[in-house]
């Protein structure tokens, strides 16, 4: 158990001020383009 | 999906050639990350949601829809320094105003709506029926500016069939280059000087 938290410790350190930034960004610019784009495949409709 | 697929391509492009060019692949230095976030609340609670999606009128979704898009556009000009922004902007504009001019949604002729569901569907559906996400049923002679609006197709033998407009193909483009420029000019890509690829790495 001991180990488990040591791993896991180790682990939220490694994730730093930098990493955030860098999923924040890809995550702000997957969401203008399914905002911004207006694609249509049928979804929501019953095939 | 396709302007997903627009994104990956353009990270796998632009982390290739940061490594062949022996630099550093960052993501783009965007401002305001936080306004993209609230511009797609209102589409992600009145399209892509379904439990509050039917809850909503096709009114309020219309005009959700147009306030989610002008506030991308204000990201896009709090961004506009970067490379590919402008393209972004430019197809976002695009789809917005041929939105707009048809009363909040992107209007899609039931013979390109034809490809994507079957023929029991469309006709159950009808004119001016919602149809997807962002959509509605048009005939072509109801639609305003129906260049902008999504008419384009894949060839007919292509395994994923979507409709997409001029606009869409331009946010794609703009997503691509983001992404392979790191929102960098061109030179400033090309002509690094050596010194300063030697304190990134140590970094």
């Amino acid at each position: 158990m001991q180990t488990k938290f040591a791993q896991l410790f180790v682990f939220v350190r490694r994730i730093n001020r930098q990493h955030i930034q860098v999923v924040f960004a890809l995550l702000a610019l997957v969401l203008f383009v399914l905002g911004a784009g207006a694609p249509d495949d049928g979804g929501l409709i019953p095939h | 999906m396709i302007l997903l697929v627009a994104i990956l391509a353009g990270l796998v492009v632009g982390f290739s050639l940061a490594r062949y060019q022996k630099r550093p692949w960052t993501v783009p230095p965007l401002r305001k990350p936080w306004l993209v976030i609230i511009a797609f609340l209102p589409q992600f609670l009145f399209s892509y949601l379904p439990v509050t999606r039917s809850l909503v009128s096709d009114d309020l979704t219309a005009a959700g829809l147009i306030v989610s898009l002008a506030l991308l556009l204000i990201f896009c000009w709090f961004n506009r320094q970067l490379s590919g922004v402008p393209l972004l902007a430019l197809g976002l504009f695009s789809n917005l105003l041929v939105i707009v001019v048809n009363g909040g949604f992107m209007p899609i002729n039931p013979q390109t709506a034809g490809r994507l569901v079957s023929p029991e569907v469309l006709a159950a559906l009808g004119n001016g029926s919602r149809f997807g996400y962002k959509d509605i049923l048009l005939l072509p002679e109801q639609t305003r500016l129906i260049w902008l609006s999504d008419h384009l197709l894949p060839p007919a033998g292509f395994p994923y069939q979507v409709a997409f407009s001029i606009g869409d193909v331009i946010i794609a483009a703009g997503a691509f280059w983001l992404m392979v420029t790191q929102g960098k000019p061109l030179d400033a890509l090309n002509n690094k000087p050596k010194q300063d690829i030697a304190k990134e790495s140590e970094c």
